[in-house]
């Protein structure tokens, strides 16, 4: 699970940030803390809107990615520094990445208060209509004296007061998936993903026929694309065209990248068609996604699109159907993102894992026997191995609806391996 | 004639806050002299080792120090008063501390029906804080909804019972601040305090 926490002061030293480092380290092993910083925000002003600035959007982004958000709060003159509710106003005006969000409170205080009526007023300010946060009920996490709490690495020093936050950290988790499964359930909004390409973006090429056969060379034509000898700045390096080509083409496994506006605009050709695990043909760069899947297919394309453009999911993977003992073919969808954090398109790659087990299996001189205890259908097993063992690599099972292996990952995420 | 300062509580140039302030000003003319005071240049209140304050704010508190009382202004954002005003009370009592014992009065207008009510609930448990510890006026609440209709062209409020009810007040201020001047007893004490009291110091 993967969270973002916000502390809500921006002086030097911050015994909320303290706070905020040590949930986040202590219980690293159950949770995902990431912790922004919210000290470049500028004051709330709307006559001059910054909603779509690169500061404002990456934290955005950050929180709507995010599962859940921790604030931690100091108290002054009895309610939340001005930065942070300043920060809230921003996140309530033209864009509300809060809406919906859960959220828990705790906060540091010099005193015994520990911030209790801050907090009293930032779950008023989370509750108004703009912000829409949805605040842990109850569970106050308030630190009095905090000057004296932590030791010199940072620790919280009290045994009790870990213990605290351990159950109200464990109550949030739980909040969390409730509250984020109730508006799944709801939802259907990923129906409404536009696989028809019809929301050009602004590197989408436009007045040149999607479905054109040379749509790559018309596309080239418009944009004064460059080719050959034209070297390309790249984060990092300096490669021409050709050198690019050269690279792409010989990846050990099938590259395809589809923008933000569900439009095929690449792929790495590196042989035909009939020979790649997943088939591509020249003609049909440029292509939307209807194009080039099966009506029957286009549910779960829309699901998966729609998990990474939200940032429900960061990949998603799953194992090609039919695979039998020589091969065991792994498509991976992974959301790619610019500088501030803004869903760019996807990057999917298409691998045989077969090989690779077989080269180990050979080098260690182990082989595979089936696991009694296995309750899994091999293939969601399997598709484990490949990916990297963070929790999102367990979205694989999402993908298609027919394989409702979502939760068994974990059990077998040695399986393809080695542990027989 | 007393003198008032008027807190502007928001840092859009287009406010009604601003324009129910400016109509005060022009409305209660021959009893107080209402000046108005902006926020809007004040920078996000941030603590340093210096405890450097802005120039700005430390005129703005001379101002409000040799003022008879201080109107505060607020608009309502997210259920709460705007982050540009807590800052701006907070360089207000960030190692001076002009509001200690002044009496206050607090008027709020909103586009909505509201008129900024659960703004000005927290406005008050602020005022309320040790670095600040206002006098602000008990029972009394003026809250201006649907704002943007309310003023007519020349900037004077339209219905007639909504300018009874701040004649009212006002009137009421006028005798609190008298009465006020009367509570002296333990306003060299609570500044005492004020000046002493230090979040970072935990004695």
């Amino acid at each position: 699970m993967k969270l973002v926490g916000i502390a809500g002061s921006i002086a030097e030293q911050s015994y909320n940030r303290m706070l905020l480092k040590f949930i986040a380290t202590h219980f690293s092993d159950q949770v995902d803390v990431e912790i922004l910083d919210i000290n470049d925000i500028p004051m709330f002003n709307q006559d001059n809107d910054i909603s779509d600035g690169d500061a404002l959007q990456y934290i955005s982004n950050k929180i709507k990615r995010a599962d859940g958000v921790i604030l931690a709060t100091p108290e002054h003159n009895h309610t939340v520094p001005a930065a942070l509710k300043s920060l809230i106003e921003w996140l309530s005006y033209s864009i509300h990445p809060l809406e919906g969000k859960p959220t828990w409170i705790v906060g540091a205080s010099y005193y015994t208060q520990g911030s209790s009526r801050a907090q009293l007023h930032l779950r008023q300010i989370l509750e108004s209509p703009g912000v829409g946060a949805i605040c842990l009920p109850g569970n106050e996490v308030l630190l009095g004296n905090v000057k004296e709490a932590f030791d010199e690495n940072g620790n919280l020093k009290d045994k009790g007061t870990i213990d605290f936050i351990q159950s109200t950290l464990n109550k949030f988790l739980k909040f969390v998936k409730v509250i984020n499964h109730v508006d799944n359930e709801d939802s259907d909004a990923w129906k409404q993903e536009d696989l028809e390409a019809n929301n050009p973006v602004d590197t989408t090429v436009t007045n040149v026929d999607m479905n054109a056969k040379d749509w790559v060379e018309q596309a080239a034509v418009k944009t004064n694309a460059v080719d050959g000898k034209a070297y390309v700045k790249l984060d990092r390096g300096l490669l021409t065209v050709d050198q690019l080509n050269w690279f792409l083409k010989t990846m050990p496994i099938e590259l395809t990248y589809v923008d933000d506006n569900n439009q095929f605009i690449y792929y790495n050709k590196t042989m035909e068609g009939k020979k790649m695990l997943a088939s591509r043909t020249p003609d049909q760069v440029g292509d939307k996604m209807t194009d080039v899947h099966p009506p029957r297919a286009i549910p779960n394309v829309k699901r998966v699109i729609h998990q990474l453009r939200t940032g429900q999911k960061d990949l998603v993977s799953m194992p090609v159907p039919g695979n039998n003992a020589t091969k065991h073919v792994m498509h991976y969808y992974k959301a790619m993102h610019d500088e501030d954090g803004s869903y760019r398109g996807v990057n999917e790659w298409v691998l045989d894992l077969w090989p690779i087990v077989s080269s180990y299996l050979k080098m260690t001189g182990k082989m595979l026997v089936d696991d009694p205890n296995n309750q899994v259908d091999a293939n969601a097993g399997a598709s484990q191995a490949g990916a990297s063992a963070d929790t999102d690599a367990s979205a694989g099972a999402s993908e298609s609806a027919d394989e409702p292996a979502t939760e068994t990952v974990d059990v077998d995420a040695n399986s393809g391996a080695s542990e027989s | 004639m007393k003198k008032f300062i008027a807190i502007v509580g928001s840092n859009s140039k287009s406010s009604t806050n601003r324009n129910l302030l400016k109509y005060m000003q022009n409305h209660f003319k021959d009893e107080a002299d209402i000046e108005l005071a902006e926020i809007k240049d004040l920078p996000i209140f941030k603590k340093s080792p210096e405890k450097t304050v802005p120039e700005y704010a430390i005129e703005l508190a001379n101002k409000i120090e040799a003022a008879d009382g201080v109107i505060i202004g607020t608009p309502e954002y997210d259920h709460s008063i705007p982050a540009a005003l807590s800052s701006a009370l907070a360089w207000l009592s960030y190692g001076q501390h002009p509001f200690v014992d002044k009496p206050v009065m607090i008027t709020g207008a909103s586009y909505g029906s509201l008129g900024s009510s659960r703004a000005q609930a927290q406005l008050r448990q602020i005022l309320d804080s040790p670095e600040i510890k206002a006098r602000i006026m008990p029972s009394s609440e003026f809250l201006l909804g649907h704002s943007l209709q309310a003023f007519d062209d020349d900037g004077n409020l339209k219905d007639k019972d909504t300018i009874k009810q701040l004649d009212g007040l006002f009137a009421d201020f006028l005798k609190f601040v008298g009465i006020s001047e009367q509570l002296g007893g333990a306003t060299a004490a609570n500044m005492e305090e004020a000046r002493n009291f230090n979040w970072e110091d935990n004695k």
